[in-house]
């Protein structure tokens, strides 16, 4: 397999390349204050699934599909069939049998895996209890430093370098005593005489290491999977960078980093033989995948991916016959209150409930942002969060205003006082001498603050309304108010804005006398993870302030006549509202309620009893999963003390057991139950001139669903790697960057064991995303045409796409449409 | 009988029924814990409520018997002289279960019982689905029983047994997580030292035997007392107790543990750091009128303990996880409580110690509001630095005000070395208040910190006084000696100095010097840990990870 020409030393160029392509395959993770998911599997997608899936294995041993035993509960449990299982074969282009396909899963899969790196090398034949582990001293050590470079507020005391992270290092490893102390190996001379610059170091590791030209680029990844976390938090700061137009070159400095870790042991032995460990990695670097060589012939999991596909089939078969079925009409006559929720799957229970509780209630989905490319900086403090989806750069600011000029100015310094005196205090308590002085003068007060949180007497203030009273609060409303170079927008800009969005939503004609905005967002407490239950698409934030903003443009006399130039009429007797849907308790808020006229009063009344009854409703469907019981007062009244409950691990679902994304009419689904497991967007083909509609709908919502499928998906099948592991272990890491599980290792992305684990049983079913659009084939087609990574997503298997219309539905499938 | 001594007689049967109420309830408690840990190891099914509920409830029952003796024994008079109130349960020759029905008793029970009612109630929600969970509810039990046991109670060797067994259920709790690696490492190494410290704690138990033959505390207190001077085996011993509790409260160099043991669930941390780590600061309390003469024992804490104070708390500042900054900053504060033990001032290091505790065991449970806090602190105007200069001087005044201010209130501060530690403490935290001061500053903000200030200082003297109500017997045990509150102060001056130079100037040539080294934890624990590898290594789990292979033909070259 390995040619004297491919042996040779890697060059620059292609050196580069390989290099790029590695630092491109590791997929991005939020901070947790805006921990918004994305599919961890992002820099592989231009691969079929399987292949990238046995990609994976080879550089890190993790595994894209669920344990076997699983396949076999499903089986055993009759939830998938024979006739799946059929199915899934023909679908496929395995010459198996079902029998073979049984036989599979009989047994558990062999997960041994291969060599890759030369600090795995090093552990080989060492006694681990007596002399410590290279994998995880090496880990341990990159990791700290990162966490130390990165930190963002923990550290009082840094000492924060210009220099890159890769110098920061090796100023580091040339004074650290650590490797001779823990592991016998001194390394300091060593590091010093590392080269000064990443890419230097990269090009004279690799020629040293002698790592053949065509395995380059898979040993970089198999180097940076190894510390997945902080390599995926340096993509971070990249997709960052580049979302504004600049670059950043933590992820290139970060392999500089693993890989100058396997110079250093390269050199020195480890501790070891030197000469043997040279030898065995001569050998143990021809192990690496390379780049353009025909995959294995032998697939471990190859089988599996039927069985995964099997299951699949299971769920959508219910679903499509479902969709098939009648398709409920619409009330006649116009409906009295339209709600347009968020198109996250905590909106469908709560919608279906309102629809039963009140007539004439129409609900809506659409993107929880609201089309609004925002930024909020919440008056009288230095913060600017985003409130949009991860892929995009915000373009309008947002800020708190007041009745009057004075009376916002007055809030202002109030909420500075207040912010500013509350550092001062935490300064004094967190310092080295004041520390102990405040122990002894506050401490006892702590026993009362233990009995709060014992007894989940305080719930907790969402962080926006910190510093403010509650009565302060009501006096501020966020609203539109410049670019975000500070430049006001006038009205046309912001007619424009508002007619896209109702465009997008749908929602031009047709307006009910009160159109709800709701947002929504979660309430719990004590959690690091909290930003993931709140609204994705405002970037991990309530929605709320997206709502409020979109209801105060659309109320505002000159939007509305604007609007009407644009032949959008809105009614004079139309009052626009913002909301938040609570998703932890199913409770529905509503702002603003001192501009409702008069005229709209009983309107409002109505819909509040059916927003209660609505909650009630949604509660009682959740109840089971939740484990509770009792009548609709108890559940509220349990539900809320959940989400102010400082030891809950499990306050709500989240988006557990989503499956799929359905882009049609309310129409076609009113009818369904469909247990909180789809995402909903309203969409009118008809309505929608050159499909322009469609094509925001499948590059936007349809990847940020998938991303948040995958993020799932990745969470359940490996949570080691990919999820963020137990939750009681949980140890914040630089104020927001992330979590360690426990004491320190890799930084932990994803979803924690507990969100989708309930101690004996997987909640969350690994299921891809099933996206059904109706739309002419023409109209998806073009878009898939337009767009490489819709293209890919979807003939690469990352998600099923399927057609809806009046005579049935049907899936695209190597690039052919099939009816199913 | 005449009525005066009718009245008296009430009074002695009321105090005598009052004795043996809180007594029994003494011993009552653990008993509880002890009753729901046999009860909770196998539930099944819809036992598994039971048994929660079961645990709760008993904890609520063990606080409110505890709150019962608090409250009954501060209005109780004749309790105020601790040594005098026993109660035995007399046993063959001797008074193995005699129980101590003292203030420092009720103090302790009431905190154990408090922080277990706590803990037990916040480990119920989270620990839900944990297939170990009963295990771990078993555990906190025990430890519970044992730790509210051992402070109640009269006897060296119990107390010693007590601390043993603590210390073994604690173990399991720390390697609830068994497959975890690092868990066992931290563990193992906790252990190792444990066990050196019960050596070393059995080692003084045998001398006081040998040497006073009586291990109730009261016996020695009074054969101790009618000494002249310590006889060696004594001495002896105490130095064994001094090293013992230094073993158990983490001081530098055997704190790796202490750091590392966040491979347990967060309540398992907080019992550690609220209830468990600080005992060696209860047991020299317990133990004062012995250790406060035993003057190698208390050098020997006073130089540990301030070398933990004032490193683990430099430490700290550079400590990125919440957890781990909260383990560092507990090192340091049971540093400081040993000092203050080390300067004769039990009523202070009994404030400490219960303070301590609560704070802690707040910070810990509260830990996940990490991003919280972080995002309040972006909210913030942005702080500026007020120089060093003005830190200095502030601490300089603070200072200066306060022995001004008490010298003139009637207070010898100045002859009085007492007095020094407590005042340097607050003076020099104090400037602190400044370290976040917003960079556009106007008055009102000035008077909102300088009424922290004065805030911060009534609280401070009011604990102060509160305990030194309830445990009057500290200064008049031992007078501090001026030379080792003179060595307290200028050890507090010298960190105050440090830190406040290296957060002004952080880019100055000692604060970059003294940074990686800080960022290190000096090396400490890795010195340490290298020696227990090499004599006794962890039996490690198994990887969870797939093994690694090599293909068949370089099996060879690897051996």
């Amino acid at each position: 397999m390995t040619t004297a020409a491919s042996a040779l030393p890697p060059t620059p160029s292609a050196q580069h390349a390989a290099l790029t392509a590695a630092c491109t395959s590791i997929a991005p993770t939020f901070p947790l204050d805006r921990f918004i998911a994305v599919n961890p599997y992002w820099g592989f997608v231009s691969k079929p699934i399987d292949v990238a899936a046995r990609h994976l294995q080879q550089l890190s041993g993790t595994s894209l599909l669920m344990k076997r035993s699983w396949f076999r509960q499903r089986w055993q449990s009759g939830e998938v069939t024979a006739a799946h299982l059929h199915t899934a074969l023909e679908r496929s282009d395995s010459s198996a049998s079902i029998d073979d396909l049984q036989r599979l899963v009989e047994r558990d899969e062999n997960d041994q895996r291969t060599v890759l790196l030369l600090t795995h090398l090093a552990d080989r034949g060492r006694d681990v209890g007596r002399h410590g582990s290279w994998s995880s001293f090496v880990t341990h050590s990159v990791s700290q430093l990162c966490a130390s470079h990165f930190d963002a507020g923990q550290a009082a005391w840094s000492a924060k370098a210009d220099a890159g992270l890769y110098r920061t290092w090796r100023a580091f490893a040339a004074a650290d005593r650590s490797p001779a102390l823990l592991m016998s190996c001194e390394l300091r001379r060593l590091a010093a005489q590392l080269p000064d610059s990443h890419y230097e170091l990269i090009e004279q590791a690799l020629r040293e290491l002698e790592v053949p030209t065509a395995r380059v680029a898979s040993y970089l990844s198999a180097l940076l999977l190894d510390v997945n976390g902080w390599a995926a938090w340096c993509a971070y700061r990249r997709f960052q960078a580049r979302l504004t137009g600049e670059d950043d070159e933590a992820v290139e400095e970060l392999v500089a980093v693993r890989l100058a870790w396997e110079l250093l042991l390269l050199r020195s032995g480890g501790g070891g033989k030197r000469e043997a460990l040279g030898r065995e990695w001569l050998a143990a670097r021809l192990l690496l995948p390379a780049e353009d060589a025909a995959p294995p012939t032998r697939d471990e999991r190859a089988l599996d991916w039927v069985w995964q596909h099997a299951v699949e089939i299971a769920f959508q078969e219910g679903l499509v016959a479902g969709l098939k079925g009648t398709v409920s009409k619409p009330e006649a006559g116009l409906p009295s209150v339209q709600v347009v929720f968020c198109i996250d799957v905590r909106s469908e229970p709560f919608r279906r409930g309102l629809e039963a509780a009140g007539k004439g209630i129409e609900t809506l989905g659409f993107a929880g942002f609201f089309g609004l490319p925002i930024e909020y900086a919440p008056l009288g403090t230095q913060l600017v969060q985003a409130q949009l989806p991860g892929l995009l750069a915000a373009r309008l600011r947002v800020t708190d205003v007041a009745a009057s000029d004075s009376a916002a100015a007055t809030l202002q310094a109030r909420r500075e006082a207040r912010l500013g005196a509350g550092q001062s205090w935490l300064g004094f308590q967190r310092a080295s001498t004041s520390g102990f002085a405040f122990v002894e003068a506050l401490g006892l007060g702590y026993a009362w603050k233990l009995v709060q949180g014992t007894l989940g007497l305080s719930a907790p203030a969402p962080s926006e309304q910190v510093g403010l009273h509650e009565s302060e609060q009501k006096r501020l409303r966020p609203r539109l108010v410049s670019n975000v170079a500070g430049n006001p927008l006038d009205l046309t800009a912001r007619v424009e804005l508002v007619h896209n969005i109702l465009r997008a939503a749908s929602l031009t004609g047709g307006f009910a006398r009160l159109v709800v905005f709701a947002g929504h967002g979660s309430a719990t407490s004590n959690n690091p993870h909290a930003a993931g239950l709140d609204c994705g698409a405002c970037a991990g934030q309530s929605g709320a302030v997206n709502a409020r903003v979109l209801a105060g443009l659309l109320n505002e006399a000159a939007v509305r006549q604007g609007l009407k130039e644009q032949g959008v009429l809105i009614p004079e007797t139309t009052h626009f509202l913002g909301g938040m849907h609570n998703t932890t308790t199913d409770e529905l808020r509503l702002y603003d309620l001192r501009e409702v006229p008069d005229s709209h009063r009983s309107d409002l009344g109505q819909l509040k009893r059916a927003l209660f009854e609505a909650g009630n409703l949604t509660r009682a469907e959740r109840a089971p999963a939740l484990g509770l019981e009792g009548d609709a007062a108890s559940l509220l009244l349990a539900v809320k003390r959940r989400s102010c409950d400082w030891s809950e691990v499990r306050p709500e679902w989240g988006l557990v057991n989503n499956a799929a994304f359905i882009v049609a009419p309310r129409e076609r689904t009113a009818a369904l139950r469909l247990d909180g497991r789809v995402f909903l967007h309203d969409y009118r083909h008809d309505a929608d001139e050159n499909s322009a509609v469609l094509e925001l709908i499948m590059t936007a919502p349809m990847i940020v669903t998938h991303w948040i499928n995958m993020q799932y998906y990745a969470s359940t099948v490996d949570n080691q790697r990919y999820g963020s592991g137990n939750k009681v272990l949980h140890n914040v890491v630089g104020g927001s960057l992330g979590v360690f599980e426990g004491n320190g290792g890799d930084l932990r992305i994803g979803l924690p064991l507990q969100s989708v684990h309930d101690g004996q049983h997987f909640r969350h079913t690994p299921l891809r995303l099933s996206v059904f659009i109706a739309a002419p084939r023409h109209a998806i087609e073009g878009v898939i045409e337009r767009h490489a990574i819709v293209r890919q997503l979807v003939e690469n298997e990352w998600l099923h796409l399927f057609r809806l219309d009046e005579q049935g539905v049907e899936q695209r499938r190597g690039q052919r449409w099939h009816a199913v | 009988m005449v009525g005066g001594s009718q009245a008296n007689d009430r009074l002695m049967s009321s105090f005598t029924t009052f004795v043996a109420v809180f007594s029994w309830i003494c011993i009552a408690v653990p008993a509880l814990y002890m009753v729901g840990a046999l009860l909770v190891s196998r539930p099944q099914g819809s036992r598994s409520a039971f048994a929660w509920q079961l645990a709760n409830g008993l904890s609520v029952a063990t606080l409110v018997a505890a709150a019962g003796v608090a409250v009954a024994s501060s209005n109780a008079e004749p309790l105020a002289d601790p040594l005098a109130s026993l109660f035995g349960l007399t046993l063959a020759e001797g008074r193995l279960f005699s129980v101590r029905t003292d203030v420092l008793t009720s103090v302790m029970l009431l905190l154990v019982t408090f922080i277990g009612w706590v803990v037990v109630r916040f480990s119920r929600r989270y620990l839900d689905g944990d297939p170990r969970q009963f295990a771990y509810l078993r555990r906190l039990l025990l430890t519970l029983a044992a730790v509210s046991a051992l402070v109640t109670s009269n006897n060296l060797l119990v107390i010693a047994l007590l601390w043993l067994g603590t210390s073994l259920s604690l173990h399991g709790l720390l390697t609830h997580f068994a497959e975890r690696s690092a868990a066992q490492i931290a563990a193992h190494k906790k252990f190792l030292l444990s066990r050196l410290a019960d050596a070393c704690l059995l080692g003084a138990v045998c001398l006081t035997a040998w040497s006073l033959h009586t291990l109730e505390l009261d016996r020695i207190f009074e054969a101790v007392q009618r000494m002249p001077r310590l006889p060696t085996a004594v001495v002896i011993s105490s130095v064994f107790i001094a090293v013992s509790v230094l073993l158990k409260c983490a001081q530098l160099p055997f704190h790796g543990w202490l750091i590392q043991v966040m491979e347990a669930p967060t309540p398992v941390s907080a019992l550690l750091h609220a209830g468990v780590v600080n005992i060696g600061g209860f047991l020299l309390i317990r133990l004062a009128p012995l250790m406060a003469h035993a003057h190698i024992a208390q050098a020997l804490l006073l130089v540990v303990g301030l070398a933990t104070a004032g490193v683990a708390s430099l430490v700290m500042l550079t400590r990125i996880s919440v957890k781990v900054m909260l383990a560092w900053s507990t090192c340091a504060q049971m540093g400081l409580m040993l000092v203050e033990c080390a300067l004769g001032a039990y009523e202070m290091a009994l404030l400490h110690l219960v303070a301590h505790s609560l704070y802690k065991a707040y910070a810990f449970l509260s830990a996940g509001g990490a991003v919280a806090t972080q995002r309040v602190a972006a909210m913030a105007p942005r702080s500026g630095r007020p120089g060093l200069g003005v830190l200095l001087a502030t601490g300089g005044l603070c200072l200066a005000v306060l022995t001004a201010g008490l010298s003139w209130g009637g207070v010898d501060v100045l002859g009085q070395p007492a007095h020094w530690f407590p005042i340097a403490l607050l003076s020099l935290g104090l400037p602190s208040l400044l370290l976040n001061l917003p960079e556009r500053r106007n008055t009102k903000v000035l008077v909102t910190i300088a009424m922290a200030a004065v805030g911060v200082a009534v609280c401070f003297g009011g604990g102060h006084i509160v305990f030194q109500r309830l445990l009057p017997h500290g200064p008049a045990l031992s007078p501090t000696a001026a030379a080792p509150a003179g060595v307290a102060v200028v050890s507090l001056v010298a960190l105050f100095v440090a830190h406040s130079w290296i957060r002004q100037r952080p880019a100055s040539a000692f604060a970059l010097w003294l940074y990686p080294r800080a960022f290190a934890g000096f090396h400490l624990d890795e010195i340490f840990t290298r020696l227990t590898f090499r004599l006794w290594p962890a039996k490690l789990p198994v990887s969870l990870h797939a093994p690694l292979v090599l293909p068949q033909t370089h099996e060879s070259s690897s051996q």
